[in-house]
């Protein structure tokens, strides 16, 4: 029984190995020491043409004589296979990459002579061609690319990486990155270890020549042995540049806020000394004409004036105060509370209603809460006015909050009075004011420095006899950067 | 008869300061404190001279003084401009009205003004020539 067993398993064999020999997905072709083609598969004869009766090196590479350290001929000499890559050119004359097996064929069984060797090749072109992408993409890419081990050493970095941060391979990232003798807080690296997903930040690095270097990291999970996640790709874009001009800008506009208020001073002094001016005048001209009545007012005059100086030197000190926005988390929706309650008895004594319409999905932000109640009354008062100067009935003032798209605003709207084109130019460019002998036309300009100076702006639309909305609006990173660098001065 | 001159102004001490002058040297102001209330008195007194402000709550001298060209009765009334932002007698007109069919105002004042030269501008101003 078992004899006939025995026999059975060698036929199969062999009919095996016949269909095995065509239908294998390789070219497979077999040679003898004179590197003549002995016999081939049709997946062979498909890819590199006819063969009885050629040398190998010429189906293979279209050469006249045999290859420069060939495998197969190694084979021969010592019995072991071996795996090459190689390049050829198809039937068609096209470069193939191909990976080679040359294995031994004996004469009998394991221990005899060598007799053939067979070369099995299988195309790798377009995988070759891959590779080759991948590569220069990785290294080339505007990125630095790292791949960090559980221990948060980097295995691999790409070239762009090693420009800027040298050799690295076998350090610790957040040595490289940030020379830290320790894993950075908040490292996002680390929750893609404990949690597989991709995370973002922003991060402050030193480059290889102390530089500071500012750079968005993305972390990706990567399994590199078994299943779990044993690798991260840091993949890291330098944004110094953006951010030094983003600060650049937010600098221009604070300091802009500034400069504009010179000729505005200018001009306000300018009205008062005129106002001192008549009022000398005046009393010399009543002394003159011993008109007690033009002295008196005259004098009136002088006195309305000298008090105007020193309310505008105080507004222009609050205004001019050197210092930058103390910003603390605040909640804006309280702040806007705030003014309800302080401004709405005096609202209502003009039949205005002053309200707030607070957005529910407010955070916290970094903001001066003194700064921003500063805007709020200036913005608020001006809108009361404004409703009385107007002929509407029902009027009322509404503090809007709301934080779409990063951008966190308020706003102030009234249905007052509004302002034609030409007032509306004007309102913070100089020290205008509508308000005659009352206002020092600070307000406003105080509002737009403070706004300015939290990186936000200031908008405002209007139109005559329907009424105005102020609109503050700041960018939630841009609080975010003036926070992080007023912290960092802190310390 | 006296001259009139019409003054355009919001600041109430400076009103009281240059209706003085003018009364003291014998000429009749007439005041108008928002550009709207100057249309009328306009039509009303036919003043020889506008003194006028650039900075004015609800609409600026600027803006009057090119609808005050734009009207053939009144356009040949002399203005001088007298505000806190001309500097040294120098205003860009041109900054604020590009369009060459305004001639620039005829003449501009800074404040705070100086009683003698503004007395000696008004006479020149209201003279039966004045134009120049």
């Amino acid at each position: 029984m078992p004899d006939k067993k025995i026999k059975n398993r060698s036929k199969i064999k062999e009919k095996v190995s016949a269909e095995l020999f065509e239908q294998v997905p390789y070219n497979v072709a077999v040679i003898d020491r004179d590197f003549n083609i002995v016999e081939a598969n049709d997946n062979f004869a498909h890819n590199f043409g006819d063969w009885v009766g050629e040398k190998c090196y010429k189906v293979y590479k279209r050469r006249k004589e045999p290859c420069y350290e060939c495998p197969s001929a190694k084979t021969f000499e010592d019995g072991m296979s071996r795996v090459t890559d190689a390049i050829g050119i198809d039937k068609l004359g096209r470069r193939i990459h191909y990976i080679g097996h040359s294995i031994p064929v004996r004469e009998n069984g394991k221990k005899g002579e060598i007799q053939y060797v067979m070369e099995l090749t299988r195309a790798v072109t377009e995988t070759a061609q891959y590779q080759q992408e991948y590569q220069i993409l990785f290294d080339r890419v505007p990125c630095f690319i790292t791949v960090i081990d559980q221990d948060y050493r980097i295995i691999r970095a790409n070239e762009a990486f090693r420009e800027r941060f040298g050799q690295v391979i076998g350090q610790f990232c957040y040595e490289v990155y940030k020379r830290r003798k320790s894993r950075c807080p908040n490292c996002p690296a680390a929750k893609t270890f404990k949690d597989w997903k991709i995370h973002r930040s922003h991060q402050e690095g030193i480059g290889k020549r102390g530089q500071e270097i500012q750079y968005v990291v993305s972390t990706s999970p990567l399994r590199r042995h078994g299943s779990q996640v044993d690798h991260v790709i840091e993949i890291c874009t330098d944004v110094t540049k953006l951010k030094n001009l983003e600060k650049k800008i937010i600098d221009a506009e604070r300091l802009a806020a500034v400069g504009q208020t010179v000729a505005g001073l200018a001009h306000s002094i300018k009205n008062i000394l005129m106002g001192l001016e008549g009022g000398k005048y005046m009393i010399s001209l009543g002394l003159q004409k011993e008109n007690t009545d033009l002295v008196r007012r005259g004098q009136d005059m002088l006195e309305r004036n000298f008090d105007k100086t020193t309310t505008l030197v105080k507004d222009f000190l609050s205004f001019s105060k050197g210092r930058l926005p103390k910003l603390q988390m605040t909640n804006p929706n309280k702040l806007a509370m705030e003014i309800v309650d302080l401004y709405k008895d005096i609202a209502a004594k003009s039949g205005i209603t002053l309200r707030a319409e607070t957005a529910k999905n407010i955070k916290k932000v970094p903001l001066d809460p003194d700064a921003i109640h500063t805007c709020l009354t200036n913005l608020v008062s001006n809108a009361i006015d404004a409703c009385q100067m107007g002929e509407q009935k029902g009027s009322e003032v509404v503090i809007k909050t709301s934080d779409e798209k990063g951008v966190l605003s308020i706003e102030v709207s009234d249905n007052g009075a509004g302002m034609d084109y030409e007032i509306k130019k004007k309102i913070f460019t100089t020290f205008f004011t509508t308000k005659g002998g009352e206002g020092t036309g600070l307000g406003l300009l105080t509002t737009r420095k403070l706004v300015q100076e939290h990186g936000g702006k200031i908008f405002v639309e209007t139109e005559k006899g329907k009424g105005s909305c102020f609109r503050m609006e700041f960018p939630k990173n841009r609080l975010q950067a003036i926070y992080k660098e007023e912290k960092k001065n802190g310390e | 008869m006296d001259k009139k001159i019409l003054i355009i102004e919001d600041e109430p001490d400076i009103i009281t300061y240059l209706q003085t002058i003018l009364e003291a040297n014998g000429y009749q102001p007439y005041v108008a404190t928002r550009v709207q209330d100057a249309w009328e008195l306009i039509q009303k007194v036919k003043p020889d001279l506008i003194c006028l402000d650039i900075m004015m709550p609800e609409e600026t001298g600027i803006s009057f003084y090119t609808q005050l060209r734009d009207e053939s009765e009144y356009d040949n009334i002399p203005v001088m401009v007298v505000s806190g932002v001309i500097q040294k007698g120098e205003f860009d007109f041109r900054s604020f009205v590009p369009d060459e069919k305004y001639p620039p105002p005829e003449h501009y004042m800074e404040k705070p003004i100086k009683v003698d030269d503004f007395l000696n501008k008004v006479e020149k101003l209201t003279s039966a020539n004045g134009h120049f």
